[in-house]
């Protein structure tokens, strides 16, 4: 029995707008483990929300994954080939909602407007449980009150823009743990919200993660939020993981300048008050523009004529990796 | 709820009062008066000043415009609505005679452009870029741009005249009084009638649909793991429906209007026909009357389509 929930290995999605072909996921790779949390972090556009979304099956039209595999470890039913499934058919459905479950950015536009929060969130237990509808709302009562919403059964008859944002999350969240998924994916689920609240939702992902043994897939652009909250990372940069490990090897251990460079550009608990806080000069390339080799190359302070060709992945232990064919005299420089 | 119903019946009647006014005053300004349309001109050639001042004095025409205004007022708010000046009958027996003809062209109307536009516009929005949507989105433009009466008269041709499915006018044949006796009355001049709101409410319901299912809670739904119908119409379709049914109240008066027009092609006896007699007659009580019905019924509407959308959409409050 693996202990993984989710493998994902070479894939490549891109996209098709404009007649021109935007590789928006070039060779991504990672594995989620059961009951764990991996934090993916990146700069806006490096293709976060694609990779939750080819997860998902919930690419929008244009965009197609072309290549690579997404295996779900299922308890009940061995390896399942998301990857190869009809986007919107039967088995696909099945999964989303039930098994793996997703709350978004912005908890504002989520939810429908028209219809009740309970409604909602029956919705989901009415097509993956036999529960009747008396004891599906019951159980809607049951998890808003286990995310901590007060007075559970008036709240779920009201409508969302009677919830302030951070309850949406939380209502958010009520829907997408309604089926006790085995693996969350959870798309920069409080950037929208300000930072009191914030701590709270994580508090509640945590719980929910230790509760239940959930595997959580946190996408985040923040390593503040990494080093709180996170038991392995991976750093995406242009639609590559840069680096991936546990949390200890690559925050105390960063070997790409990107994650350097991002680590720098934060402040990290821990890690003291008068932290040099520096941002990442240049922009990210133009998608349909990119570089050759390594795609930070541009940016990067280290670069030298070999960060022009492509690079390989180095294993430093069996959990870190990182790519970058100059890691070892950077992490020496340290 | 009940108190905005109140406060906006309430509103109506300052409403109907300047406008019926306004309405009075447009035919004071028109030419010729009840007296010059009613006597034939070779009559009116034989008839001296002064029977001339008498007919216009039993008529009450000789009194000043305002003065006028002020007895039909006070009548009418007696439930006095006067008589139709060509003919001499209550004015309310015309109105109970011929509304009923109206208002089952205009419901009929109604009920068939939004069922039809709603459909035709979803199922474009649906499959957007396909060959049905190409089809219907060139079929709504002619619907919109295209005068009814157009379409009436090509539609008596075609099928009253030459394939003879359908009666070509009228509404009532003696002995044939059941509903299912009437429907083939009804059928072209009610879908003539409602062909420009057909295409404009398709083509609305089409733009909404898509706005509504490129939302976010769409995402949501199909991360559910939700069946495409309950994706596309329990979320997509519902939240496109309250701006449909706003454009849908707003039309309503271009419905009214096209009903006097269709209502003429169609020989139906509603009440539409009566006001070009009306008008033509310069028969102030019974045109003011129609046109204070028309507006009305347009103020009603609008107040229906009011609390409608607070019903249906649950961030829309009513005050
Ligand atoms: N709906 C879309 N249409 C076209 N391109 C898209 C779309 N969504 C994402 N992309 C492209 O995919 C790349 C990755 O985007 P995304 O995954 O949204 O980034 P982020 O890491 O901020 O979530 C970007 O280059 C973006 O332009
Ligand atoms: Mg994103």
């Amino acid at each position: 029995m693996t202990d993984l929930a989710l493998s994902v290995k070479d894939l490549q999605t891109f996209f098709y707008t404009n007649n021109r072909c935007n590789k928006a996921l070039n060779g991504v790779s990672f594995d989620i483990r059961k009951g764990k949390t991996l934090g993916i972090v990146g700069e806006s556009g490096c293709g976060k929300s694609v990779t939750a979304s080819s997860i998902m099956q919930l690419l929008p039209r244009l965009s197609r994954i072309e290549q690579g595999s997404i295996t779900y470890h299922s308890e009940t039913e061995g390896e399942i080939r998301i990857d190869q499934l009809e986007r919107d058919g039967a088995e696909m459905r099945r999964l989303r909602g039930d098994d793996i479950a997703m709350i978004f950015q912005d908890p504002m536009t989520a939810l429908n407007p028209v219809y009740t929060v309970g409604f909602q969130i029956a919705e989901a237990l009415q097509y993956h449980t036999d529960l009747s509808p008396k004891a599906r709302g019951e159980k809607v009562v049951d998890l808003l009150t286990d995310m901590g919403i007060p007075m559970p059964e008036k709240r779920a008859k009201e409508f969302p823009h009677n919830y302030s944002g951070g309850m949406r999350q939380r209502a958010m969240i009520a829907m997408a743990m309604s089926c006790a998924p085995k693996i969350l994916i959870a798309d920069e689920p409080t950037t929208a919200l300000d930072v009191t609240i914030q701590a709270q939702i994580f508090r509640l992902m945590n719980q929910l993660k230790e509760e239940h043994g959930t595997a959580i897939m946190l996408i985040t652009h923040d390593m503040g939020v990494i080093a709180e909250l996170a038991d392995d990372v991976a750093v995406m940069y242009m639609g590559n993981i840069v680096e991936a490990g546990t949390v200890d090897e690559v925050l105390r251990t960063p070997r790409h300048p990107y994650t350097r460079a991002l680590l720098d550009s934060v402040p990290v608990l821990g890690r003291g008050k008068d932290q040099d806080i520096k941002s990442i000069r240049g922009a990210t390339p133009d998608p349909y523009e990119r570089p050759p080799g390594c795609q930070f190359e541009p940016r990067c302070d280290y670069a030298t004529a070999a960060c022009q060709q492509p690079q390989s992945e180095d294993y430093i232990t069996d959990t870190h990796r990182v790519m970058c064919h100059r890691y070892k005299e950077i992490f020496d420089n340290v | 709820m009940l108190t905005f119903i109140i406060r906006r019946l309430l509103i109506t009647i300052p409403m109907m009062l300047v406008i019926s006014f306004l309405v009075y005053l447009g035919l004071e300004l028109t030419p010729g008066d009840a007296v010059s349309h009613m006597i034939d001109p070779e009559a009116a050639a034989r008839m001296t000043e002064e029977q001339f001042a008498e007919m216009r004095e039993a008529l009450g025409l000789n009194k000043t415009f305002l003065e006028r205004y002020w007895i039909w007022l006070t009548n009418v708010v007696q439930g006095n609505f006067g008589h139709s000046l060509s003919g001499g009958v209550a004015i309310s027996t015309i109105v109970l005679d011929r509304l009923p003809a109206t208002l089952e062209l205009s419901v009929f109307a109604l009920v068939f452009s939004t069922l039809i536009g709603c459909v035709l516009g979803t199922l474009s929005a649906l499959r957007r870029g396909s060959g049905t949507d190409n089809a219907l989105t060139v079929v709504g433009m002619l619907g919109v741009s295209i005068p009814e009466f157009f379409f009436g008269l090509v539609a008596i041709l075609i099928f009253a005249l030459n394939l003879g499915w359908l009666p070509a006018g009228g509404r009532l044949l003696p002995g044939y009084e059941t509903f299912f006796d009437r429907l083939p009355h009804i059928v072209l001049p009610g879908i003539v009638l409602s062909l420009m709101m057909t295409a404009g409410v398709m083509r609305y319901a089409r733009s909404s649909m898509l706005d509504s299912l490129s939302r976010e809670f769409i995402r949501t739904a199909r991360a559910k793991g939700l069946p495409a119908w309950r994706i596309n119409l329990i979320h997509g379709f519902r939240v496109a429906l309250t701006p449909v049914v706003v454009l849908i109240g707003f039309r309503l008066p271009t419905l009214i209007g096209g009903s006097v027009i269709i209502e003429q092609v169609f020989q139906w006896p509603g009440i539409g026909s009566e006001f070009i007699g009306a008008v033509r007659g310069s028969d102030y009580p019974l045109v003011m009357m129609i046109a204070l019905l028309s507006v009305f019924a347009v103020l009603m509407a609008s107040l229906i389509v009011d609390v409608l959308t607070a019903l249906i959409d649950p961030r829309v409050r009513l005050g």
